[in-house]
């Protein structure tokens, strides 16, 4: 009697836990903790809070439980993102939901969005200066674009093994935003260039908001066919949200759709980080130069905000190049809060999402780049 | 392998710089085209105001076409006063005779429309063919 309680006993996992996944454990927790208690991100961080916590809970290998087990149920979950399925589904849903107005208003705003995307670029140098290889730079480079269905997307294609630290450094940052964007946007800039006012855009057509998808689509996606599964997908949803004859289909891409993956991509990345699996040198290289992609595209877009000054008769609010990083609507809401600070009547929200758009697409692009160089 | 070293032997330089180009481009031909959507969209919208002013204008400055004469109808006299004009003619020429021999003379008394004269004549019977190119004249059908 006593084996078989003995037996029991050394297969529970208050028996098989180790220090990592203790440590794996507290960092789950800590993510629920700033998804529902300072709300940072709360539609990323707690599904993802809660599947780290799921994904260390000790077992006994072999059993067909685990993430990384063939046939096992969180192994069936986790396909949609190593096949990049789950990041195009959350694209959609993102197309219908984005409103293009405000970048179609002033389309020299998108500039912005190219020059955030330049800390994808460096972070490449980086990560190939820190040792790491090729495949594995260019996944970590994306994190710099700010948008976590891009990075798992181009991770799950060039270095599936890093996709746990990856995604969470990426949403990481994501949900950091208004600790790491502020200071960088305030040292970069002068408080006069942060009171400067932008004008107000001109009223877009709806059809002008039709033909954008359809353009936009054709450009960048011949230009650079691998961000098709992301890019198709994003100007689809925007599509058939501007169409305005299958608002039952916009409506469902915006809603039902897009909450389910986000969930089940949540889920599934955080329980990809068991201990034994995340917690390596590698990773905490990756949260590194993660945070440094992240820096250096904010940067990038500040200082490129600035140099638009220097030829343009209208001056742009350099704070909005912050935003040019596609994460949406965090980055743009820090940028409208920062130019709050300074002049309460100064409103950059709108300019702000026009820069997110742009950087969205920008990343996409980016993505499809990087993977196209290793074909 | 790391290091400025590890850069360059991964391409990595070439990569970066090619990798940035491109989107930047991108996304400025992108920029570029959507400034110019609502434009051509003027344009359609407004077409049919721009194409009846360019019809208004080529209008304007269209020449007044030409018009033909209109080709009256000559008043010829009946067959009866046709053929009274031309049987002194015919009773010149020996039977039966050429039409341009007929033609010849009414063209020297100076006969107004001769030739369609000489057709209505001979389509009235008046002037009988005889198979050889040669005409005789009909008295019964000139009275």
């Amino acid at each position: 009697m006593f084996d078989l309680f003995y037996q029991f006993l050394s297969n529970t996992g208050y028996f098989l836990a180790d220090y990592r996944h203790v440590i794996m454990i507290f960092v789950g927790c800590i993510f629920l903790y700033l998804g529902t208690a300072k709300k940072y991100e709360p539609l990323l961080l707690v599904p993802i809070g809660f599947g780290i916590l799921v994904g260390n809970v000790p077992f006994f290998k072999g059993f067909g439980i685990g993430i990384y087990e063939p046939n096992s149920v969180l192994h069936y979950l986790y396909f949609g993102v190593t096949t990049g399925v789950y990041p195009s589904i959350v694209f959609l849903g993102l197309g219908a939901m984005t409103d293009f107005s405000s970048l179609l208003a002033q389309p020299k705003l998108m500039l912005l969005g190219a020059a955030a995307q330049m800390g994808i670029y460096f972070t490449l140098l980086g990560a190939l200066f820190f040792g790491f290889l090729p495949k594995e730079a260019a996944s970590i480079a994306i994190i710099g674009g700010a948008d976590g269905p891009t990075s798992i997307f181009l991770t799950a294609k060039l270095a599936p093994h890093l996709i746990g630290p990856i995604a969470i450094a990426a949403y990481s940052y994501m949900a950091l935003i208004p600790v790491i964007q502020p200071p960088i946007m305030r040292l970069l800039t002068t408080r006069q260039e942060r009171l400067i006012r932008m004008p107000p855009g001109r009223e877009v057509s709806r059809k002008e908001l039709i033909i954008f998808p359809v353009v936009a689509v054709l450009l960048c996606c011949f230009l650079a066919p691998t961000a098709l599964p992301l890019l198709g997908m994003l100007f689809l949803g925007n599509f058939l949200k501007e169409s305005g004859v299958v608002n039952r289909l916009a409506n469902t891409a915006q809603s039902a759709i897009i909450d389910t993956a986000t969930i089940f991509l949540g889920f599934t990345v955080g329980c990809s980080t068991q201990g034994d699996v995340f917690l390596t040198p590698k990773a905490l290289g990756i949260f590194f130069l993660g945070s440094v992609a992240f820096s250096i595209a904010t940067a990038s877009g500040v200082i490129f905000g600035k140099i638009m000054n220097l030829f343009l008769k209208e001056k742009i609010n350099p704070l909005l190049g912050a935003a040019g990083v596609s994460a949406v609507p965090g980055s743009a809401r820090e940028v409208h809060l920062t130019g709050l600070k300074e002049d309460p009547t100064n409103f950059l929200l709108m300019h702000g999402m026009a820069c997110n758009s742009s950087g969205v697409i920008g990343s996409a692009i980016c993505a499809g780049i990087l993977w196209s160089f290793f074909i | 392998m790391f290091g400025f070293e590890n850069i360059t032997a991964n391409n990595g330089w070439a990569m970066a710089v090619v990798g940035a180009s491109i989107v930047f481009l991108g996304l400025v031909v992108l920029s570029f085209v959507i400034s110019q959507v609502h434009k051509i969209l003027d344009l359609w919208e407004q077409r049919d105001e721009f194409l009846n002013r360019y019809k208004k204008q080529a209008q304007i400055e269209e020449p007044k076409p030409i018009k033909a004469p209109v080709s009256r109808q000559h008043h010829l006299p009946t067959v009866k006063e046709l053929a009274s004009i031309y049987r002194p003619l015919v009773e010149q020429l020996k039977q039966p005779f050429n039409l341009i021999q007929l033609f010849e003379i009414s063209n020297k008394m100076d006969l107004a429309h001769p030739h369609l004269s000489i057709k209505y004549l001979q389509e009235a019977g008046v002037l009988v063919p005889q198979g050889d190119g040669t005409f005789t004249w009909d008295k019964q059908k000139a009275n």
